[in-house]
């Protein structure tokens, strides 16, 4: 039985007078009880179509083409009672942020209770408890008394699970469920959410930009590119076996967790943005496409077996570059060396003190020219290792070595000894980067503390910008103005200003789409070619770690449980967490 | 070229059209009064404005109960009025913005002795203090600018406050100190570009708070003293004759009220367009 059916959708934008189609000409069919996985990269308009079947599209955003059916009802020309009938009881949503969803000034049983009494339901305590039994939550009976920031993040979202599937929904939406969770988490909900979707026979459209969580979930899927379909079909063919150049492009650009170590494919250039794509021409794709043809530029593509390219036989041409990273050589010098470090906060109470330990005897060593990758979930103490060799947080005991001198444990001299020598690359580009200033002010700002003149620092600007592959323009701009992409090579160029030694870089491609990822990993292998300067590489993602570094460093509530050469940890963990944690990942693709 | 969005404001526009009015009577209070402020003439006390029965082409807005002329004394008055406005709301600012950005920067014992003084200081009444303090000081012009100051530093301190412990904990600052800029440096060139339109806000809103304790400290006869023409003297002055004329005591109330009404538009309008939080979400 069809759930869900879309026809030749369209949903269209005003924009200053000009209508820009964000989704065009989308068809799929979403049967009861499989699950459809809508891929994209941001920007691709996959949560448009969630938004059009709530019938919350944005203000000014109107779907003005095409069929999306529920069931047998047109979702275009339903009326709002109609629709609000069945949101919530037919249609449900499990949503991105799972913390900012639940209500924080009530308790989990009342905004449970309150769902089950819109679906007039009684005996609410039964069914809530039974439900959060469904999700493998225990005690759910002292549950239904907590507040939503008395839970972890994982729990927050298994409850929200627990609310979707209540009502016996015939159709779930799911927008990037997992993003905001941690690997062993997202492990756990993914299967959940399997499992709820089996035991009712619900059908699932399952938004994500993660190809892997796509394949490891998803019946079928349903690529995207620019508000264009570019490959639909079932997972096991459209993921292993892509059709299409963009989804070949993107199975490339992802590292992979077994096997040879491949080099990634990285994709030119952008998506195109919102306002672009009225100018848009022939197959959306084709400014970036490796295969690209003469009359791809002017001719619309129509999807044939579900793949909107007029050369599918094309994708087979797509080769990844032979370029792999170098190891450095191996009788190398320590740049940083760590012994037996221990920190811990002070936990603010009304009468004693209590200290919560953030970092315990952490020992390790980072060579020259080495990238070092230091994994764990989130509150594992990776970010406050950080911030104690950079010298942001103070230890409460134990060493830091610099090229072999012992840093002082504070004051002036310790901070003197790690400017020009180590500089840190941040997390979020969009709090690194200071809104007020432009790109050349930004990256040259070590030399203008130093009171370097304007000459000479436009002279640096102009060098770092080409290193990190940014046109010389864009010294001009704000980083407003800038893509997610560009800003994270703003924040490793201001870095890069001093020529440090050592680089401690915290999740710096997490929030990135893969191919923009990719362009960054292969962008920080090629500097370290040109400089040589070691890096301690801090990301909760595996894969990627596997590609760039050549050791790595487990973290577990505050400790470093397991460290070695990242083949062999990988290979045969030793530790029973790094074993969890390497379970967790979903497979290749 | 589009305006920029704050000069498009109608709040703005304004507010920014009667303060300049107030201003250029200021300015050029010599060259529109016919009369010294402080001139009397006791044979025609209490005249109503000319045009009305028994005024004087003389005398514009008519004399109070010593013979002066009352459109002297309000556009003299506005000199002091504005002069207060400049200094205290420029100087209040200067004093809380420090202390502000000390706090929130720095945080911990820092913050913990700067927000304990600011809560220690709001908990009296500020015209009270104020009283206080101009019977300590004494009168004059400087000691009622130094004496609102005193007052009113608090409001920039625990506005900006807020907003420079957000700013500070962004990564660019964070980055700052690591790129080699003593905090001195980073609180300037980092954390202070990020205050500048909540602090031009304030200011604005400030100065009409400014004249208002002015004239409330003049009323009382504890503030620029009685060389100095005010709005506040002349109402205190006005009063007791106000069973005879009335305009004596409109005309100076609608001064403050239009002055004041300037500030407050602009600063509100200011508010509006500057702030980054009241703003994204129109943008976006």
């Amino acid at each position: 039985m069809t759930v869900l059916r879309a026809e030749s959708v369209s949903v269209s934008a005003q924009v200053q007078g000009v209508r820009l189609r964000v989704l065009q000409n989308l068809d799929f069919v979403l049967n009861a009880g499989s699950v459809l996985g809508v891929v994209g990269e941001s920007g691709a308009g996959k949560s448009m179509i969630g938004r059009a079947v709530a019938g919350a599209l944005p203000d000014g955003f109107v779907l003005d083409a095409g069929r999306l059916a529920y069931a047998s009802s047109d979702m275009g020309t339903m009326s709002a009672a109609h629709r609000r009938s069945l949101l919530g009881r037919e249609i449900a949503f499990i949503p991105q942020e799972p913390m900012a969803a639940l209500n924080p000034a009530l308790t989990i049983g009342q905004q449970f209770g309150g769902h089950l009494a819109r679906l007039g339901m009684s005996d609410r305590q039964e069914r809530a408890t039974a439900m959060l039994e469904a999700v493998h939550l225990r005690d759910a009976g002292g549950l239904l008394q907590r507040y939503p920031h008395q839970l972890s993040g994982g729990m927050c979202q298994r409850v929200l699970i627990a609310m979707a599937f209540a009502s016996d929904p015939k159709l779930v939406i799911a927008d990037e469920p997992t993003t905001a969770l941690d690997v062993t988490v997202q492990a756990q909900v993914l299967r959940l959410i399997r499992e709820m979707q089996e035991r009712v026979g619900t059908a699932v459209l399952f938004i994500t930009h993660d190809l892997r969580l796509a394949s490891e979930i998803c019946d079928d899927v349903l690529v995207l590119y620019a508000g264009r379909p570019v490959e639909f079909g079932p997972a096991a063919r459209v993921l292993a076996h892509p059709s299409h150049p963009y989804t070949r492009a993107l199975q490339l650009s992802a590292p992979v967790m077994h096997g040879e170590r491949r080099a990634l494919f990285s994709l030119a250039g952008q998506m195109p943005g919102l306002r672009e794509f009225a100018g848009l021409q022939g197959c959306v794709f084709a400014p970036r496409c490796p295969v690209v043809q003469p009359d791809c530029g002017s001719v619309v593509p129509g999807a044939v077996n579900g793949v909107s390219c007029l050369y599918p036989d094309a994708v087979d041409r797509i080769v990844v570059p032979q370029f792999l990273p170098a190891s450095p050589a191996s009788s190398s010098e320590p740049v940083l060396e760590v012994s037996g470090l221990h920190c811990s906060f002070a936990k603010p109470g009304l009468f004693q003190r209590n200290r919560v330990v953030a970092a315990s005897d952490i020992s390790f060593r980072v060579d020259a020219g080495e990238f070092v990758g230091l994994v764990g979930e989130s509150g594992s103490g990776k970010s406050t290792v950080a911030r104690l060799v950079m010298g942001l947080t103070l230890p409460d005991s134990g060493d830091i070595k610099l090229s072999g001198d012992l840093l002082p444990a504070s004051g002036g001299a310790s901070r003197r000894m790690r400017l020009g020598a180590m500089q840190m690359v941040f997390q979020d580009p969009q709090s690194a980067l200071n809104p007020r200033r432009r790109v050349s002010d930004i990256v040259t700002q070590p030399m203008r503390a130093v009171g370097s003149s304007e000459d000479e620092m436009a002279a640096r600007v102009e060098v770092l910008l080409a290193q990190v592959g940014l046109s010389r323009e864009i010294g001009q701009r704000y980083p407003a103005q800038l893509s997610g992409g560009q800003r994270q090579r703003v924040n490793i160029a201001r870095a890069l200003c001093v020529l440090p030694k050592l680089l401690v870089a915290d999740e710096i491609v997490s929030g990135l789409d893969v191919s923009v990822q990719a362009q960054l990993l292969d962008l920080l292998l090629r500097l370290r070619a040109e400089l040589g300067f070691a890096m301690l590489f801090i990301s909760h993602d595996l894969a990627v770690v596997r590609y760039l570094c050549s050791r790595v460093l487990v973290m577990h509530r505050g400790q470093i449980v397991e460290q070695g050469e990242t083949e062999a940890v990988f290979e045969a963990p030793q530790h029973d967490y790094t074993r969890s944690l390497l379970a967790a990942m979903p497979a290749d693709i | 070229m589009r305006r920029p969005a704050w000069a498009r404001s109608a709040r703005v526009l304004v507010g920014a059209g009667l303060l300049l009015a107030v201003l250029i009577c200021a300015a050029a209070a010599p060259w529109l009064a016919l009369h010294d402020p402080a001139e009397q003439d006791l044979l025609a006390v209490l005249q109503p404005p000319s045009g009305f029965a028994g005024g004087s082409p003389d005398y514009w807005l008519g004399t109070d109960s010593l013979g002066r002329d009352v459109w002297a004394r309000l556009v003299y008055g506005a000199r002091t009025a504005v002069l207060v406005a400049v200094f205290s709301a420029t100087g209040a600012a200067l004093l809380g913005t420090m202390l502000a950005h000390a706090a929130g920067y720095f945080g911990g014992a820092v913050d913990w002795v700067i927000s304990r003084a600011v809560d220690v200081w709001m908990s009296f009444p500020p015209v009270v203090l104020s009283l206080i303090l101009m019977v300590g000081l004494g009168g004059g012009i400087d000691k009622v600018v130094l004496a609102i100051i005193l007052v009113d530093w608090t409001r920039f301190c625990r506005v900006l406050r807020s907003d420079v412990v957000l700013t500070a904990r962004r990564d660019y600052v964070t980055a700052a100190r690591l790129a080699g800029y003593s905090h001195f440096q980073t609180v300037l060139r980092e954390v202070l570009p990020a205050s500048l339109p909540l602090i031009i806000t304030l200011i604005s809103l400030e100065m009409g708070i400014a004249v208002v304790v002015e004239a409330i400290l003049s009323f009382v006869g504890l503030g620029v003293g009685a060389t100095l023409p005010a709005w506040g003297q002349m109402i205190s002055d006005a009063r007791q004759n106000v069973a005879t004329s009335q305009i004596g005591l409109l005309l100076p109330m609608a001064a403050i009220f239009v002055t004041v009404a300037g500030f407050n538009l602009l600063g509100d309008g200011l508010r509006r367009t500057l702030d980054v939080r009241a703003t994204a979400g129109r943008m976006a």
